[in-house]
């Protein structure tokens, strides 16, 4: 054994060495890391003095004593829900509208792709003016004679406007991805219908809908995941209030983190981990079939 | 008067379709325009009512002050522009190399070691975090740029993508080159790096807007204003009272126009790069 591998070493060094320093990589600062913060959510731990375990106790309060935490998981589920049934639906419609003989498509595609180019702290600055109290958006609002409120200080709004700002940040991704996947479709499938005498929505129903599917899927498993984790936009725009209305998973855990309780914080960190394995092992079951 | 109400019924489908288009373009632009606009304004001129649309009087007075004046924004960017291109150049070279090796080298536990490396993709960056931080702490590295770039500098996606460009180098021209005496090293840097170059070009994009983006991680690891990105600046200037809206708007529209920039250049490559995983012909 110890030969055999000597040897093999010796013939294939080089290969060895070309992918050695992103395993080791891979090994410090995520397997490592990893393995860390299971332990860790099995202790009580302030940084200060040493861990102690405490076995299942983080994730008993989790579940039984932490109503925040019951808050932040409803509220990112209220978000990817909604985020969700509404972000693709956009893409998938002005993806259909641009792949109509249109000018200026190729404009129109840059227009609703610059948002998601931008970073989400500077498209979260810019929509927490927009909402403010006297912003652009209530003053046309007022103008049209339609109600006005603080946005984000109101624990019924505060949420939905923090959608509103991811979706209007995130579709056009998803319209650049729809407006390829439909120019892949083959023109003779149309064709084939039309003969058929299919119309308009026959058309939409059973060829164009049954040719996206794939990449639906991929679209909705990359969507959940990513929202489930959502931050940043919800750090710079409320802080998680007002009274914890949109407070997230990874906003609890971040408190947590600051608060230097890093054992109940890396609890927190594998129940989402939990929650994302589901999707992700979709997501690796469905492309492991198309490759 | 079949035909020409028909006519009128697709005249009508038309405007529909352009009308829904361009509303959509005014609310996708409408932002990005109050951005650069409060950012020319006078300070009183901001929540004006009704809405300013034009600034009046225009002033640049605003990004002179986040530039040079008390906001360390030209260190911020600096940061940013620095941390990104390390990033960009460590993950372009690397992810080549491995790609390279997992695509055409043979060695006992490729494939086991690849299959490994891309299970780790399914793990959240978050669970990391804590144990990452204590590393960092460990290692002497917080409130550095080691702490803002190692842990980033290689990606196991970007070894994917690029062992999935690699694959398609024909081996005969591989083969040629080991008989004529060339080492693997000589190989990879003549022959497997030119052509892999397209590859490289959209995995360095993603790799810049990625990192130029990143919030999270930068806020946690840096503590001291000079270590500051632009996105941890920008988020954490605005809890100080002395900060004005149209100074964070001249910070955001500086922080906002590189990325912008880039897109309007290299459209064409981040689109294919895009949608060559997402949609396979």
């Amino acid at each position: 054994m110890g030969r055999r591998f000597i040897r093999a070493v010796k013939k294939y060094y080089v290969a060895y060495l070309f992918i050695l320093v992103p395993v080791l990589s891979t090994v410090i600062f995520l397997f490592i890391p990893m393995i860390s913060s299971l332990i860790f959510s099995f202790c009580d731990w302030s940084g200060i003095q040493p861990p102690r375990f405490v076995g299942l106790a983080n994730y008993r309060k989790l579940i039984l004593g932490d109503p925040k935490f019951i808050k932040a998981f409803v509220n990112t589920t209220v978000f990817v829900i909604l985020g969700q049934g509404s972000g693709p639906i956009f893409g998938l419609l002005s993806a259909l509208a641009l792949n109509q003989k249109i000018k200026l498509r190729a404009g129109f595609r840059t227009v609703y792709f610059l948002p998601y180019m931008t970073s989400m702290v500077v498209v979260a600055t810019v929509w927490k003016m927009l909402y403010s109290e006297s912003g652009l958006i209530n003053a046309v609002l007022g103008g049209l004679g339609l109600s006005t409120t603080r946005w984000l200080m109101n624990p019924r709004t505060a949420l939905l406007a923090i959608i509103v700002t991811s979706v209007w940040q995130g579709f056009g991704f998803e319209t650049v991805i729809f407006l390829a996947a439909l120019q892949a479709i083959p023109r003779e499938l149309y064709e084939v219908a039309m003969i058929d005498g299919a119309n308009a929505w026959h058309r939409f129903w059973h060829v164009t809908l049954p040719s996206l599917r794939p990449v639906i899927v991929m679209i909705y498993i990359i969507g959940i995941i990513g929202s489930y984790q959502v931050f940043d936009q919800i750090y710079v725009m409320t802080g998680g209030g007002p009274l914890y209305s949109t407070l997230s998973i990874v906003g609890h855990l971040f408190g947590n983190f600051t608060y230097m309780k890093f054992g109940y914080a890396s609890a927190i960190a594998y129940v989402l981990f939990a929650i994302l394995a589901v999707f992700s092992y979709l997501q690796m079951k469905l492309f492991g079939r198309e490759e | 008067m079949e035909i020409s109400h028909i006519r009128v019924l697709k005249w009508l489908g038309r405007t529909a379709l352009y009308l829904g288009l361009i509303t959509t373009s005014v609310v996708m632009l409408v932002p990005f325009y109050w951005m650069v606009s409060t950012s020319l304004k006078m300070e009183a001129d901001v929540f004006a009512s009704p809405p300013q649309w034009i600034p009046h009087p225009a002033t640049f007075v605003h990004y002179v002050e986040v530039w040079t004046g008390g906001l360390p924004f030209a260190r911020f960017f600096f940061n940013s522009v620095f941390v990104a291109a390390m990033t960009t150049l460590s993950n372009a070279f690397f992810a080549t190399l491995a790609g390279y090796a997992f695509a055409k080298l043979k060695f006992p536990g490729r494939n086991q070691i690849f299959f490994v490396l891309l299970l780790t993709l399914m793990v959240p960056f978050q669970v990391n975090l804590i144990p990452l931080y204590k590393l960092m702490d460990i290692f002497k590295w917080l409130d550095t740029y080691w702490a803002l770039i190692v842990p980033g500098a290689t990606s196991i996606f970007g070894i994917y993508l690029m062992r999935q460009y690699i694959l398609s180098i024909p081996d005969e021209l591989l083969d040629s080159a080991r008989v004529d005496g060339s080492s693997e090293f000589g190989i990879f840097w003549q022959i497997v790096a030119p052509l892999s170059l397209p590859g490289v070009a959209t995995l360095a994009i993603f790799t810049f807007v990625g990192s130029w983006t990143n919030f999270l991680w930068p806020m946690i690891v840096t503590s001291s204003m000079d270590m500051r990105t632009l996105p941890v600046g920008i988020a954490l200037l605005q809890e100080y009272h002395t900060v004005s809206w149209t100074q964070t708007m001249a910070g955001s529209t500086i922080a906002a126009m590189p990325m912008i920039l880039i897109f309007l250049l290299m459209q064409q490559q981040f689109i294919e790069g895009l949608t060559a995983g997402a949609v396979k012909q």
